[in-house]
């Protein structure tokens, strides 16, 4: 009994070492990968930006990793999105506001009235507001504005990476609705696994079907894989959509029924949901990861 | 070392302590599932708490979780009273329904929300230590820490209390009725308390540790001993162990602590079953050769005594006559050497008068149908062991 608390004393004590990162710039930790690219262009150097999630990691179902305790401790700013996207974590951050810690869900700072809610309950929203490029140049434009107030000296850089990135996802938008108006508004029919495009189809007026709701944990019934299979017949659709961070099979299951009612439809290809692309890649980049989805649902629905 | 990471092992610790008591229990009677059968039967809990106050952070959905988790238990006693099915029969039929119950509500009433059990009661040790309990604007420490140390102590004073009723309704449930205390009444509060303390710890630190901390370190405990204090204590000894080592193998790793912790105690159950004294695999393999061994040195003086004549004794001719390979009747004539019962004189072997009356008295008991008293005889002629 003695040895053995004996023994977990040592394991304690040689395993006490400090690991604090500083180097006097801002520790920002962000959850998304979306949110980790906009806080990388907008701080630049100026900032330690460390991600908690990795490429095609689904926000809800993320798993706390060791090295995460650490990143939490040392950070002097967290960006996450809210809204529920980042399940029990969204609840902990609301939490860990202190005098040196700011957490700030940047979906909450968006105008609820604008929001797409859920049919049940009023207090809920949709939580994939990144897919309006309009939010996302507001989480911008919040992220300078913090970052600006943690630390003034270069406030001055803040402001200009802002006005840099702006131009960019100006383009961007410019470039979109440029794509998107190669197709007729009658095939503008996007059907994905879950219910990710909303704000997509809302900013580019495609109808968007999802299969399996909002929550990722919950499976699509029969009933919806039927009524789903006759809406595409009947719509003549020539694509549905895998995502990255949802399992391929429920929209296979999807195309299986449409094909023994006799017709064809393809999958289009994947699409990035809940996360980017690797990092280094095209997709690995917000802009990068909105043209290509852009790119995918066009072509395939052309 | 920062604070967050000491909490972290601290809240572990706890949680292992207050696991491992409930779960000896459990383990003792054969219900070790039962934890796990809560982590899925207070979903519907969960979902109706929702319904009631559309509010995922609300501490009633926690309240009426812990409720389904009583009801999960009253309704698995309630069948397996009827004698009809089995302890782990009846666990596996209550706990799917209930889940499913909750399925259909969120299929039903919220699909389109993020509304699971994951959203409300999985927690993340590793997060743990950043929801802080704040009294009157003076930070007190983590909140789950003050949850799994309230439910601890609770246990403890239980455990003390009612410890003789306890031991007794597990292992005599007709001697604790006659006694004139309510074996039922003692498996329900035990069944409360295993249900309050699952669903405050999966608030803490998630579903798949607390089923773990609950059964490997009491099964691990239960291979060493089979007393039931020394083997509380053991559980709490290897469920703390697991919990401070498996913190720094994530660490090392970078991984998921509840999943390292995990692991250190699927890895401590192998070890002690492999390497336990009595009933570890080792012990068991070494003994049973022993045995073998023994037999056949017994086999070997029957013949002995059975034979005078020189050449059925001739130690070339054994391997023969009693049909061993050459090295089993080495060791078998070695072991009888060291034991001083035979002599061998010119290759030819006798039975000393010790070995004489080993065999007689071995006979006697082989006649009589009292093999058992072999082994104990075995202590008083035997020198060296097969």
């Amino acid at each position: 009994m003695k040895k053995i608390i004996f023994l977990v004393l040592i394991i304690v004590s040689f395993s006490c070492k400090n690991e604090t990162p500083t180097n006097g710039k801002l520790n920002i930790v962000t959850t998304t990968t979306m949110i980790t690219d906009l806080v990388k262009n907008i701080g630049g150097d100026y900032v330690n930006v460390q991600g908690l999630m990795g490429s095609g990691v689904d926000p809800h179902l993320f798993k706390a990793s060791e090295g995460d305790v650490t990143k939490l401790v040392n950070a002097n700013v967290i960006f996450y999105n809210g809204l529920h996207l980042e399940g029990k974590l969204v609840e902990v951050f609301e939490k860990m506001g202190t005098a040196t810690k700011t957490p700030i869900a940047l979906g909450e700072t968006l105008d609820k009235n604008t929001l797409i809610g859920s049919d049940y309950f009023a207090s809920n929203y949709d939580p994939h507001v990144w897919f309006d490029i309009n939010y996302f140049k507001q989480f911008s434009k919040k992220v300078a504005e913090v970052l600006s107030e943690k630390d003034p000296t270069n406030a001055e850089a803040y402001s200009k990476n802002l006005a840099a990135y702006l131009e960019k996802l100006t383009a961007l938008e410019n470039n979109v609705v440029g794509i998107v108006n190669e197709l007729p508004r009658d095939q503008r029919i996007l059907v994905t696994a879950h219910d990710a495009f909303n704000y997509f189809g809302k900013a580019y007026d495609f109808e968007v079907v999802g299969l399996q709701g909002l929550s990722t944990a919950t499976e699509a019934g029969v009933q919806d894989v039927q009524k789903l299979s006759a809406f595409i017949i009947e719509k003549q659709i020539k694509a549905i959509f895998v995502e990255s961070s949802v399992p391929k099979r429920t929209i296979e299951a999807l195309q299986a029924a449409v094909k023994s009612k006799g017709h064809e439809v393809t999958i289009g290809g994947t699409l990035y949901s809940d996360a980017l692309g690797n990092a280094g890649t095209v997709e690995g980049t917000y802009i990068g990861m909105f043209e290509y989805n852009v790119n995918t649902i066009v072509n395939a629905l052309k | 070392m920062n604070s967050a990471q000491l909490e972290i092992q601290l809240i572990a610790s706890l949680v292992a302590v207050a696991c491992a008591i409930p779960g000896t229990f459990l383990v003792l009677r054969k219900m070790a599932m039962i934890s796990d059968a809560i982590s899925h039967s207070i979903l519907p809990g969960i979902v109706v708490g929702f319904f009631i106050t559309q509010d995922l952070n609300s501490p009633l959905l926690i309240v009426l979780a812990a409720l389904t988790g009583v009801i999960t238990v009253v309704l698995v006693e309630y069948i397996q009273k009827t004698g009809l099915v089995k302890e782990d029969t009846a666990i596996g039929l209550v706990f799917p329904v209930l889940f499913s119950i909750g399925v259909l509500m969120i299929a039903k009433r919220a699909n389109d929300i993020h509304l699971d059990i994951d959203a409300v009661l999985v927690g993340e040790l590793a997060l743990a230590p950043f929801d802080r309990l704040i009294i009157s604007g003076v930070d007190v420490g983590p909140k789950s820490l003050w949850i799994i140390g309230s439910i601890l102590i609770i246990t403890i004073i239980l455990l003390i209390a009612f410890f003789k009723e306890l031991k007794l309704s597990t292992f005599d449930k007709g001697l604790a009725a006659s006694l004139g205390f309510s074996p039922v009444i003692i498996h329900y509060g035990l069944m409360t308390v295993s249900s309050v303390t699952t669903v405050g710890a999966f608030d803490a630190v998630g579903a798949i540790l607390v089923v773990a901390l609950m059964i490997a370190p009491s099964a691990t405990a239960y291979l060493l001993t089979t007393d039931l204090k020394k083997m509380l204590l053991l559980s709490i000894i290897f469920g703390v162990f697991s919990a401070i080592s498996g913190y720094w193998f994530a660490h090392w790793l970078d991984a998921s602590i509840a999943g390292s912790i995990t692991t250190m105690l699927g890895f401590l159950f192998l070890m002690v079953y492999l390497f336990a004294p009595s009933k570890g695999v080792i012990a068991v393999l070494y003994r049973e050769k022993q045995q073998r061994t023994e037999v056949s040195l017994l086999t070997f003086l029957l013949h002995l005594k059975n034979h005078d004549e020189v050449q059925e004794r001739h130690v070339n001719h054994l391997n023969e006559h009693i049909n061993w390979q050459k090295v089993r009747s080495k060791t078998v004539l070695d072991l009888a050497l060291k034991n001083n019962m035979i002599i061998i004189d010119n290759h030819i072997v006798s039975l000393t008068s010790k070995g004489d009356e080993f065999t007689t008295q071995a006979i006697d008991y082989i006649i009589t149908n009292e093999d058992a008293q072999i082994e104990d005889m075995k202590d008083d002629f035997f020198l060296f062991r097969g």
